[in-house]
């Protein structure tokens, strides 16, 4: 009995996501902007609370544009793990942390880790590039989903912007769809978003 | 990440009823530790499509159907050939009625279908040691197949049997609850059955010539790792451990099956096979990015074999993301460690001149990087490289 009202959890857990229609300007926790010029669907999961913001255009399944806005020293960059559970009285998983410092490829790294909980990624491209205003890297992967077994290409954009407070903040946007027709379709709408991309000062 | 996918994977698991070490361990001393009662079963045929078996084995069909195309199997077809021929050597006349496929997932796990689909895990045969280690596995699965387990289960767990059924169609239960946590209580094996197929692994390891005792050194190497996530509960639930719950005991145990005679452990041989995607499977054991088990086993690995410079370099590279006090000058002797082997991976310059270039030592970071770029010039991040070898420049 406890099983079938753990599955029953399970079911009713997955239910709570939600989605709507995103346009116009955008604000990404209350700091990082985009402008929408075509009409990206936001997915909300009740379930968790994301630090970033998920947006498609077919269906998470199939794609999705992450954006993250001003992750601070210490935050995960990612709060729901896919797979494995643990001994409950077991030391915490160590999650893909954003700290200061980090040099382009230690954010790469980061990166790459919160993708390989998914399955098999490997990094195909790494270059310096300018997201938000702000001298970052840009970086594009193959991913191996084990859920489903798909070929995806993703792309993802990261960069560091110094902070009076924090001492440094992280913003970045990463779209992922499958290798096959979807990623070459759907990324010129993905690359104007980004492009769009910068950061609301706050009046402290 | 994090929504609701159609994850047929976790019914292939739920149904598989895997495996490696599941059911307790407290069923196994009800055995004799001896193998003088274990017989190998009769080759048996394909059971009548009409038949609960029948349909069980179709579902199956199905599900290696989708493994065969999954870009997560490995193709590689020596390394396939390999394994059938381990496979061979352990099963005798059930041999044609196996096949293997190699998958590429960081996790410790092997699982048999009632169809003869054998699934390993590439996290798994990163940790076997020997030859005789892998067997060790593949034995006790051949154990749940040749007495057809599954299909005892099924009928035994009508009820559950349903569920799995539900878990298939919901999908994505696990990103939730974890997949195999949930599959492996609702799915487990009897004790009697992990006990059966250990007795059965072994007398198969004996029969191939193999050192049987290697099966007990897979559970405690296991063991180990798993430590260091801490908790009274260690090793008995989480990550691995809910399909594979182990304990001293079981190593006893299989220790006592083994007796005494030493047979062929085959390192060499197994580490010559698994040699062209080693480097990857540290790789991804690297990505998992929970460090300190992966010290674990990058520590074993090289207490073994000190000049292994893949692990070297694998080893180096957790400490240089890890940096916590001292891991930089760790991440540093392992690389310069790594570099001066023979054959090192490229992969163990660019790192080398990472460390360099963050401690602005420009001279030791353009020699590495150029290393780099001489080893691997069509990398993924070469132009970055290159561009920071154009600024060093005066």
């Amino acid at each position: 009995m406890k099983r079938l009202l753990l599955l029953l959890a399970a079911v009713l857990l997955a239910a709570c996501t939600s989605m709507g229609k995103v346009e116009g300007e955008q604000v990404i926790n209350e700091r990082l902007v985009v402008h929408v010029p075509g009409g990206w669907n936001r997915v909300v999961d009740r379930a968790e609370k994301a630090p970033y913001e998920s947006w498609t255009q077919e269906g998470i399944p199939l794609d999705h544009l992450r954006l993250w806005g001003a992750v601070r020293p210490g935050q995960p960059l990612l709060t729901k793990w896919a797979t494995f559970s643990r001994a409950e009285d077991a030391k915490e998983r160590r999650v893909p942390t954003f700290r200061t410092g980090l040099t382009p490829e230690k954010l790469v790294r980061l990166f790459e880790e919160v993708y390989a909980t998914a399955g098999t990624v490997t990094i195909t491209r790494v270059e310096p590039t300018l997201f938000a205003g702000h001298k970052g890297v840009r970086f594009e992967f193959t991913l191996a989903r084990r859920s489903d077994d798909l070929d995806l290409r993703g792309v993802a954009w990261v960069a560091v912007r110094p902070d009076p407070y924090w001492g440094e903040e992280l913003y970045a946007a990463s779209f992922v769809a499958p290798k096959l027709s979807f990623y070459e379709r759907l990324l010129p709408m993905a690359e104007e978003v980004v492009k769009s991309a910068r950061v609301r000062n706050t009046a402290i | 990440m994090g929504m609701p996918m159609t994850d047929r994977r976790a019914f292939l698991r739920s149904a598989c009823r895997h495996c490696v070490g599941l059911g307790a361990l407290g069923g196994l001393s009800a055995f004799a530790a001896d193998l003088s009662g274990v017989k190998v079963p009769q080759r048996f045929g394909r059971p009548a499509i009409d038949t609960d078996e029948g349909g069980l084995w179709g579902l199956m069909d199905r599900e290696e159907q989708r493994l065969r195309r999954s870009p997560l199997t490995i193709h590689d077809k020596a390394f396939r050939q390999y394994l059938q021929d381990i496979v061979c050597k352990l099963a005798g006349d059930f041999c044609p009625d196996i096949r293997v496929y190699p998958v590429r997932v960081p996790h410790f796990n092997a699982m048999m279908a009632p169809n003869g689909m054998m699934v390993v895990w590439s996290g798994l045969m990163l940790r076997a040691q020997n030859e005789a280690q892998l067997a060790a596995v593949l034995g006790h699965e051949l154990g749940h197949y040749m007495e057809r387990h599954t299909v005892e289960q099924l009928r035994a767990q009508k009820e559950h049997a349903v569920l799995s059924t539900l878990v298939g169609l919901v999908g994505g239960v696990g990103t939730f609850l974890g997949q195999i946590s949930l599959s492996a209580s609702l799915f487990a094996f009897s004790r009697e059955h992990e006990g059966r197929a250990d007795r059965i692994g072994v007398r198969l390891m004996k029969h191939g010539g193999y050192d049987a005792r290697e099966a007990a050194n897979v559970w405690d190497n296991l063991l180990q790792e798993m430590k260091v996530t801490g908790g009274k509960e260690a090793g008995k639930s989480g990550d691995m451990f809910d399909t594979h719950p182990t304990s001293a005991g079981r190593r006893d145990e299989l220790l006592a099956l083994a007796g005494g005679d030493a047979g062929d452990k085959g390192e060499a041989r197994y580490r010559q096979a698994i040699a062209p995607m080693r480097l990857g499977w540290l790789q991804d054991e690297v990505k998992r990015g929970q460090y300190e088990e992966s010290l674990v086993l990058f520590d074993r690995m090289l207490a073994r074999d000190a000049k292994d410079a893949e692990v070297l370099y694998a080893r180096g590279e957790v400490y240089r993301l890890r940096e916590d006090g001292g891991d930089v000058e760790r991440a540093l002797a392992d690389l310069d460690r790594a570099s001066r082997l023979p054959r090192p991976p490229a992969e163990t310059f660019r790192s080398l001149g990472l460390i360099h270039k963050e401690r602005n030592d420009r001279v030791a970071a353009a020699q590495a990087f150029q290393s780099y770029l001489a080893q691997a010039p069509q990398a993924a991040d070469a132009a970055m490289v290159r561009s920071y070898l154009t600024e060093f420049q005066p």
